[in-house]
């Protein structure tokens, strides 16, 4: 036994694993170090050369991360304002208000059992629920959330928008052929059939818009609607956007067109045999697409991220830090402290209950929510992407609370009513608003 | 309908919101424990006295009057000497009367087989007192039996259950276990002047038989065991 | 593996056919029978024409109301026909009845219509009682009225969330249960028990009526009237509900006198026929109350009417608190009761129609034989005749409409 031997002997567990994992790490930082000297500048110059790849890259990857939180959100908000319409408490124990429900949702459903059915066609079955996943989070990629706060402004956004959703239906159609099981095969192609039959006149009804912003990128005609409320395209586009409406809510698979999963008719349509995470990703996309299907209508006829009203009274931010000099460092040190102790005396002198520590507690946490307002009030005067956001997904839940209560509110229709809706009724109206448009646009501009 | 198309769906959708503000109906069970009405009569548990002793005094006229024979009892008598049971006939094979065996499935001879006819069951109680009441010696009990009705009456079981203290379940099972031992009287073959009654050791010679064949299939014959005997 | 698709198994699997999977032998993805078929019209119906499949219905599936099993022929969304597969709840429960005595029985014919248990005991109560020749107290024929009909609005509160459940919509039938759950209470604080109640006793009920039962009435009816009004706001007037109910699964006046239906379904058609008033019983010759009918005979007339039914209940019910004779609310009898040899027949109207029962006395402490009338199984028969033609979400709100409980169906 050598003296290095003795000592390892010695060490506790978590001294070993700090033994080994420090030097380990010196000499990867150091690796890294060397790495990044020698290559770091082509990187850079790499990344720097190819600036929309980089922001490609970095918007997909955020969009993919923030499909599932999202998810996660509008389904606590189905299973909540649904129950609240019933007059039940809904979610309450998971959590404040049951909020976390849906994360504890999602990870039954990681944990479930995972199986093909037999006589099932393994590749297309295992393939269709990440096709119906992927469409999705690809149309959200357009999907202007703020200023300078999109995936990809391509100049043929809407478009491209309508042929990702128009993906969908691929992977319904895989998952109801391959499930081999007769309701998902009704499933499938009742799937196949709406969202054909609603995506004309969906397409149709943005052509007016279109007309009158004069381009198809998403972001060029939420630039358009900028000013108040009134320049919002809703006003001029009314019929287009009940038309809009409608069939949004038929290629999102939402009640009162939710037939593709008519758990009355053809138990869960398409996802009958699906479990564990592969249901999960049918169910995501189903939420993710409620959420896109908010979004665009918030984009094209609500205005986007543009506030319903302009700020009357304009706020600059004339605050330098670097003025202050040493007096921000006496600020930040001293300033948190003593914020504390005087939050928290209040609470300390008022109730002999209290005492001094739980009134520091209470300080603490005051500071901290006066901080972290601070802090975003200052980020809300100072950049314009946070208020456009703020707007945006403030018009956006609207709709998803809309699609939400509708659901809670409305029976189905039968697949007949559906295809006559869709064929005799939003089309002609959807032909007859762009008539209407186009000869207003060609008087007017005479 | 309304005259103006979608207002149904518009004044439905305004009913949902406003019950979405509205109070809650939902029992918060295990917070807030449900309200159970003096009457209620789902209760599956035995009540306790004033003085904390059980109630219940096994007198199983509960069991008897359950006409769906879910209650299943059991109980000392006052001697602390007998264990007595009353249990679903389905689950533990006891057979106490022929609407409980057309139920378990069984045959019932409806014209043979009298309900609570009167027996002499003197002959049993003499059987018995033979045996020392000893219910280890069940089976010398039921052959005897046997010999002395030609049969083995519902009677005489529950008279052997009864003087042995062993459960009707494994009186039953025992006597449903031996070939020899029979349920009904044996029917007069023609020609025959009386029924041939299968004895004890015959039975159980017959019991060995299968198992001797069974056992030369299974490891060959001529394997060492003592001379022909199955333990 | 090799790939396989639904349309790969012939019709007619045979067991020597090498693609045909042990699973597929023993019926788990077919509904087609493993014996040959038995008669022409079986024979007709599992022969597949071009472009048709069998679809597999229950019995687990969501709105079959229970363990039905129904095997479509589809011919794509369209309903082609179909055959109705009965039995998996199958209990025996006249048998079992025959061979209980008569107070014992009583018990066995709660569970048949779980949803309206008090009426399935009241018919065999009346023909025991029939059979025994005893004179039920007035008090105890007024707490027979007054429960029955609180049941009758539950069980139709719960139809209302049912047939809209069917349909798709999600939230009526969580505030039917709002209703039911409250009439379901107090009944519990009245009987005892919640579901399956077993009041009715031969000769009167167990238990007068108490402070608890009469104080959550009092609070309910307060209210009743309002909520239940405001409650059909959300069906009544909904233009998809009314365009997918209206019209469909029409059934004439004659074709429902053939089928032998009772009920609401009946009134549906245009029939006033009610036993209430047509051959009346216990109390209510002396209440007044009307007989909604309606003349369409559809599915949403069949769910109007009960709409209708419901308020003359509340009539019914406001008018027996009103005139609540005193006295026992049990006949003398002994405890063992042993009937003259004898028949006796009796129908009551329940919220589905005419529930009957035909008990035979021979003199035992037991029935000889009792026969159970059950509307379920009645109105069960109708959807063979109503759902060919119609699509798959019709075969729902159909069978959804003629209100069968597969308790009672399959007894």
């Amino acid at each position: 036994m050598t003296v290095v031997g003795r000592t390892w002997e010695r060490l506790t567990i978590p001294g070993k694993i700090l033994a080994v994992v420090i030097p380990l790490g010196a000499v990867l930082t150091a690796g890294l170090a060397i790495l990044i000297a020698v290559i770091g500048g082509a990187v850079v110059q790499f990344l720097v050369d190819n600036l929309p790849l980089v922001r490609f890259v970095v918007a997909a990857t955020i969009v993919l991360l923030m499909t599932v939180p999202s998810a996660f959100l509008i389904i606590y908000m189905e299973m909540k304002v649904i129950a609240l319409m019933n007059l039940r408490y809904g979610p309450d124990r998971v959590g404040p208000f049951g909020s976390a429900l849906s994360v504890v949702h999602g990870l039954k459903v990681l944990m479930k059992e995972d199986f093909t059915p037999t006589g099932a066609d393994v590749p297309v079955f295992t393939l269709a629920p990440v096709v119906v996943y992927m469409s999705s989070v690809m149309s959200l990629l357009v999907l202007p959330f703020a200023p300078g706060l999109f995936g990809q402004d391509f100049n043929i956004g809407l478009l491209y928008f309508f042929a990702m959703g128009g993906l969908t239906v691929v992977g319904l159609l895989m998952a109801g052929w391959s499930s081999f099981n007769k309701y998902s095969l009704l499933g499938g192609l009742r799937s196949a059939a709406q969202v054909i039959s609603y995506e004309i006149p969906l397409t149709l009804s943005v052509v007016g818009v279109i007309l009158l912003a004069g381009t198809m990128s998403l972001n060029q005609i939420v630039l358009g609607q900028a000013g108040n409320l009134f320049d919002w395209y809703i006003w001029r586009q009314p019929l287009a956007f009940v038309v809009f409406f409608i069939a949004v809510t038929a290629e999102a698979n939402r009640t009162p067109f939710d037939l593709t999963e008519a758990d009355s008719e053809i138990v869960a349509g398409f996802a009958t045999e699906y479990s564990g995470m592969r249901f999960g990703f049918f169910f995501f996309a189903e939420y993710v697409n409620v959420f896109i299907a908010s979004g665009l209508t918030v984009a094209v006829f609500l205005g986007g991220w543009n506030a319903p009203f302009n700020w009357p009274w304009p706020v600059a931010v004339g605050l330098d830090p670097g003025s202050l000099g040493i007096g921000l460092l006496l600020l930040l040190t001293l300033g948190p402290p003593l914020a504390i102790v005087v939050l928290g005396l209040p609470f300390y002198l008022l109730n002999s209950r209290i005492r001094f520590w739980q009134a520091l507690i209470i300080g603490f946490g005051l500071f901290n929510v006066i901080a972290v307002a601070a802090v975003l009030g200052l980020a809300f005067l100072s950049f314009d992407w946070v208020v456009g956001l703020l707007w945006f997904m403030g018009k956006t839940y609207v709709f998803v609370f809309t699609f939400v209560w509708m659901r809670g509110t409305l029976p189905r229709v039968r697949i007949d009513q559906l295809m006559g809706f869709a064929w005799k009724w939003l089309l002609p109206a959807a032909l007859l608003n762009l008539f209407v448009t186009a000869f207003a646009i060609l008087v007017l501009n005479r | 309908m309304s005259l103006i198309p979608g207002l149904g769906i518009v004044r439905g959708m305004a009913l949902t919101l406003r019950r979405f503000f509205q109070p809650k109906v939902t029992h918060l069970y295990p917070e807030v424990p449900a309200e159970i009405s003096p009457k209620f009569r789902g209760r599956l548990q035995l009540l306790y006295d004033e003085h904390g002793t059980l109630k219940c005094e096994t007198c199983f006229q509960c069991a008897q009057a359950c006409p769906i024979e879910c209650i299943d009892m059991g109980g000392v008598d006052t001697k602390g000497r007998f264990a007595v049971h009353w249990g679903a006939s389905e689950t533990y094979g006891e057979r106490r009367e022929e609407s409980a065996l057309r139920r378990a499935g069984r045959t019932v001879p409806d014209v043979a087989y009298e309900h609570w006819s009167p027996i002499d069951l003197s002959a049993v109680d003499a059987i018995l007192h033979e045996a020392d009441h000893d219910p280890r010696r069940l089976l010398e009990i039921l052959g005897a039996t046997q010999a002395a009705y030609g049969y083995l009456p519902v009677a005489a079981l529950k008279r052997i259950s009864f003087g042995t203290g062993a459960w009707y379940a494994m009186v039953y099972g025992t006597a449903t276990y031996y070939h020899h031992l029979r349920f009904e009287p044996p029917a007069r073959l023609a020609g025959a002047d009386e029924p041939v009654a299968p004895t004890v050791e015959s039975g159980r010679e017959r019991v060995e038989a299968d198992y001797l064949a069974a056992l030369d299939q299974a490891i060959g014959p001529g394997s060492k065991r003592p001379a022909g005997r199955v333990n | 593996m090799t790939t396989r698709t639904p349309f790969d198994i012939p019709a007619h699997a045979s067991t020597d056919d090498p693609r045909v999977t042990l699973d597929e032998q023993l019926g788990v993805f077919e509904p087609i029978p493993p014996y040959p078929p038995r008669t022409e019209r079986e024979a007709e119906f599992y022969t597949l024409r071009d472009g048709e499949m069998f679809l597999n219905m229950g019995p687990q599936h969501p709105s079959t109301h229970g363990v039905l099993r129904v095997v479509l022929k589809i011919d794509g969304e369209k309903v082609v026909d179909l055959d109705p597969v009965l039995g998996y709840l199958h209990r025996g429960v006249e048998k079992l009845c025959e061979n209980a005595d008569y107070h014992q029985a009583i018990c066995y014919t709660d569970p048949l219509e779980y949803i309206s248990s008090l009426f399935c005991e009241w018919s065999p109560v009346m023909a025991f009682e029939k059979l025994l020749d005893v004179q039920v107290p007035r008090r105890a024929e007024y707490i027979r009225v007054l429960s029955g009909e609180l049941n009758r609005i539950a069980s139709h509160a719960l139809f209302i969330g049912w047939f809209a459940l069917d349909l798709g919509g999600l939230t009526p039938i969580l505030w039917s249960f709002i209703e039911r759950d409250e009439i379901v209470e107090m009944l519990a604080a009245l009987t005892g028990q919640r579901m399956l109640f077993n009041y009715f006793r031969i000769g009167g009920v167990n238990g007068d009526l108490n402070h608890e039962f009469m104080s959550r009435l009092g609070t309910w009816m307060s209210k009743a009237t309002h909520q239940i009004n405001s409650n059909q706001a959300l069906l009544n007037e909904n233009e998809i509900f009314v365009r997918r109910a209206r019209g469909l699964g029409v059934i004439d006046t004659a074709t429902a006198l053939q089928m032998c239906m009772t009920g609401p379904n009946l009134r549906a058609t245009g029939v006033p026929f009610d036993i209430r008033r047509a051959h009346p019983y216990s109390i209510y010759p002396e209440l007044d109350f009307d007989i909604p009918s309606r003349t369409e005979g559809d599915c949403l007339a069949r769910y109007l009417l009960r709409m209708d039914e419901v308020k003359q209940s509340l009539r019914i019910i406001d008018q027996c608190l009103h005139r609540m004779p005193d006295g026992p609310v049990m006949a003398k009898l002994p405890r063992l009761i042993r009937p003259r040899p004898g028949r006796a027949y009796a129908a009551i109207e329940g919220p589905r129609g005419q529930y009957a029962t035909y008990a035979i006395s021979d003199g035992t402490d037991q029935p000889y034989r009792m026969r159970i009338h059950d509307p379920s199984f009645i109105h069960l028969q109708s959807v063979g005749l109503l759902t060919p033609g119609n699509l798959i979400a019709d075969t729902m709100a159909i069978m959804a409409s003629l209100d069968p409980i597969m308790g009672g169906v399959d007894k």
